[in-house]
């Protein structure tokens, strides 16, 4: 790898907004193929992050940082980019379900998916299946998060499942569900797509159905 | 039960200056006044509003800082709870420390197997039975969420079942203002009137607000109904600091506090003079592994704080004890469960709840309670201190007994174990030499404790119910259950 690329790296996992936008423009000059800077440089960047979180050697928000300057980094080199070249792992739609307030747990799924890449509508908390569905289809999405935090509210899910296939829809969308009191094997009985015990293995979840 | 004399630390802890209170307090007054709230429920925001509170375009409801000095002027500073029978049990308020379980953990360590698995409405009564026989635990909440019932009438049925099976006051979560309607009819239904519940409550309610500055329309829908009631209500917010409110422990209390006053004015303005309770949880959100810790050095930080400000404002205040992050009945269990209960005693903390968590407020188990139960009991010795009117100094029997005596069989030991204080005994806590806890098993304090909780299971349950009681509550479930299907 080239000291550029490293740069480029260590930018985006130091977060600091600037830094990410210098080094990408350095890239270029120095003639660095764009694809390359993408894929080599910002995206090698973000799965470090990752890998670091894992770890326990960086914080939770230092993925939001950047994941932020990974996106100023991004605007440098578009223009630059070959028509084609895909710049997001595919649109999420993302929500706590109806009746349920928790959302701590979902925004974190939320900014690491964004952080790998991914498009995220954020629904917010108490959102009704009409409102999911009805964002699934605005937004062209290839996935759908649902997060449950209470056993009360973990029918819900199945009413939004429900109004998929109603629709139409469910071929066309992974759902992937989450929260403390969802299991794998709930996961299964009602017939999602996906489940996730925490915000970084969603990623990874979320990536494989993609 | 009656309520023995209260428990009042003598020894009592405060790091904070009035004029840090005086700040902090302010600080929650700006926020109310300068940043405010978003209240939706439109009963709630029309009396705050009809009472000087602003609303803007953008639905923010903003409280001025009279409106909240008003509702200090009306909230009592103390108010009592009392049992199944109707005897008075706590006194909340000054200094008085009681400790209770907490509610709707999704998963028990099974004290038989010693299992992880998902509770059931078992539990819950296993919870309450062992609650019942354990002294230094004076009130009881559901300690688990029974998995195995349908959504509908939950919270109904989990009240039936901690009825039955203990006496002791109830602390209670309930979904809205309607199943909160039926567990207080049944309450009345024991009492014998409405009234007769006002003036004796058998629980308290635990409503939460959502940090950050947001009251729910359930929130405030519960809230008002404990008012009109006269059933005591504790309005705590339950921020996560880095997550939902300031990562800082300044800025999580300050909001925190701004959330939990919002709800006390608007219960005030409702019913000038029924029994609130203040608090704010400490929660602090662990920045590597995304747990929301109860047991974090900087939520204690966070909880010595509120605490105090609660004192400060002469308010019954919502605490914590008993609790751990640990995922196994191990060491990290021991220390933290012993550090918090401790703190909660020093700082003379009211109402002590989530005895028995582990692993985030998803795990409970019956040992952790038992463990807490012994802590308490021997800490309370601690903080009784040593009686300056009555120092004993025994200068006699020193006299007496001369050098190269000793004090065994003397007169004034003799007093002291048998008339005077005697030695704290502990239950689970082991005082053998090697060879004897050797020969008595090994066994060590989470074995003793599993062994305590099983015996006392195996202890007579408390009288029955009036059956026409638990019929009457029964028709309230099958009406909850058709409203809510
Ligand atoms: C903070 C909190 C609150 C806050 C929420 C504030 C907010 N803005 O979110 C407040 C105070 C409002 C609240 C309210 C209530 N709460 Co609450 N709350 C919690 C608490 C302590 C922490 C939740 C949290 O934020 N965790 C931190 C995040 C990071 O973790 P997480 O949510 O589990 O998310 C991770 C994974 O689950 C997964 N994940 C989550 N979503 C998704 C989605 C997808 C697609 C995927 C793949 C993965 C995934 O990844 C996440 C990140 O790693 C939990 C206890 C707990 N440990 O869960 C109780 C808890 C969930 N609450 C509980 C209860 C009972 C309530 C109330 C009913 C209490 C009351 N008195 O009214 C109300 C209900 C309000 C409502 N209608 O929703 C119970 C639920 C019991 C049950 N069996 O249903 C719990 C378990 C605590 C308890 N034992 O009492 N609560």
């Amino acid at each position: 790898m080239t000291d550029i690329m490293k740069d480029i790296i260590a930018a985006v996992i130091d977060g600091e907004p600037g830094p990410v936008t210098t080094a990408v423009s350095a890239a270029l000059e120095a003639g660095e193929d764009p694809e390359s800077i993408l894929n080599d440089g910002l995206t090698a960047g973000m799965t470090a992050v990752g890998e670091m979180l894992d770890q326990g050697e960086i914080f939770i928000p230092d993925v939001l940082w950047a994941a932020e300057a990974m996106q100023e980094g991004l605007a440098v080199l578009l223009p630059h980019l070959a028509h084609g070249v895909s710049r997001s792992a595919g649109t999420v739609v993302i929500g706590t379900v109806q009746g349920d307030v928790h959302d701590i747990g979902k925004n974190l799924v939320g900014l690491m998916l964004s952080g790998a890449g991914f498009e995220v509508r954020d629904l917010g908390h108490d959102v009704a299946p009409e409102a999911f569905v009805d964002s699934v289809a605005h937004n062209g999405a290839g996935l759908l998060g649902m997060s449950a935090m209470l056993t009360t509210t973990m029918p819900a899910m199945t009413r939004t499942l429900e109004l998929l296939r109603a629709r139409g829809m469910r071929e066309k969308v992974h759902v992937l569900v989450g929260g403390a009191p969802v299991t794998q094997g709930y996961a299964d009985k009602i017939g999602a797509d996906g489940w996730a015990i925490d915000a970084t293995r969603a990623v990874v979840v979320a990536k494989e159905l993609a | 039960m009656r309520d023995r004399t209260p428990f009042e630390p003598v020894i009592q802890l405060r790091h904070l200056s009035d004029d840090t209170k005086q700040r902090i307090f302010d600080a929650a007054l700006q926020v109310l006044a300068d940043v405010g709230a978003s209240v939706s429920h439109p009963e709630g925001v029309e009396l705050l509003v009809r009472s000087g509170c602003t609303l803007d375009d953008s639905g923010l409801l903003r409280v001025p800082p009279s409106a909240v000095e008003r509702a200090l002027s009306t909230v009592p500073s103390s108010f009592a709870l009392y049992d199944r029978s109707g005897s008075q049990a706590m006194t909340l308020g000054g200094n008085n420390v009681y400790f209770g379980t907490g509610s709707d953990l999704m998963w028990q360590y099974d004290v038989e197997t010693g299992e992880h698995r998902p509770s059931g409405l078992d539990d819950i009564a296993r919870v309450a039975r062992v609650c019942d026989g354990l002294p230094n635990i004076d009130f009881v909440m559901s300690g688990a969420y029974p998995t195995d019932l349908g959504p509908q009438g939950v919270y109904l049925a989990t009240f039936l079942t901690m009825m039955r099976n203990t006496t002791k006051p109830l602390v209670l979560v309930a979904e809205n203002e309607v199943d909160l309607g039926a567990i207080i009819d049944t309450a009345a239904d024991l009492r014998g009137g409405a009234e007769r519940l006002r003036e004796a409550p058998y629980l308290l309610a635990y409503v939460e607000p959502v940090s950050p500055l947001l009251h729910p329309r359930e929130s405030i829908a519960k809230l008002l109904l404990c008012a009109d009631a006269g059933v005591p209500v504790a309005y705590v917010p339950a921020p996560l600091a880095g997550a939902t409110s300031p990562i800082s422990s300044g800025g999580h209390v300050v909001q925190g506090m701004a959330e939990c006053l919002l709800g006390l004015v608007v219960h005030q303005l409702r019913a000038p003079g029924a029994p609130f309770m203040f608090g704010v949880n400490q929660g602090s959100l662990d920045m590597v592994s995304g747990q929301p810790s109860y047991t974090a050095i900087e939520s204690f930080m966070n909880y010595l704080t509120i605490v105090e400000m609660a004192k400060w404002l002469r308010l019954p205040n919502w605490g914590i004890s008993g609790c751990t992050d640990s995922q196994a009945i191990d060491a990290q269990l021991g220390l933290e469960v012993a550090e918090l209960t401790l703190l909660s005693m020093l700082l003379g903390s009211n109402l002590n709840h989530d005895v028995g968590f582990m692993g985030f407020g998803l795990t409970g188990s019956l040992e952790e309670i038992v463990i807490t139960d012994e802590f308490v009991s021997m800490n309370k010795k601690l903080l009784s201190g040593v009686p300056a009117e009555d120092l004993d100094l025994a200068v006699e029997a020193i006299a007496g007994v001369g050098p190269k005596g000793h004090y065994l069989g003397h007169p004034h030991t003799r007093a002291h174990l048998r008339k005077g204080p005697g030695q704290w005994r502990p239950g689970l806590l082991n005082r053998d030499n090697r060879d004897r806890w050797v020969e008595a098993g090994s066994v060590d304090l989470r074995e003793k404790a599993r062994r305590k909780a099983l015996a006392i299971l195996q202890t007579d349950p408390p009288a029955p119910l009036d059956p026409g009681l638990l019929q009457r509550a029964d028709a309230r479930m099958n009406t909850l259950r058709r409203e809510t299907v």
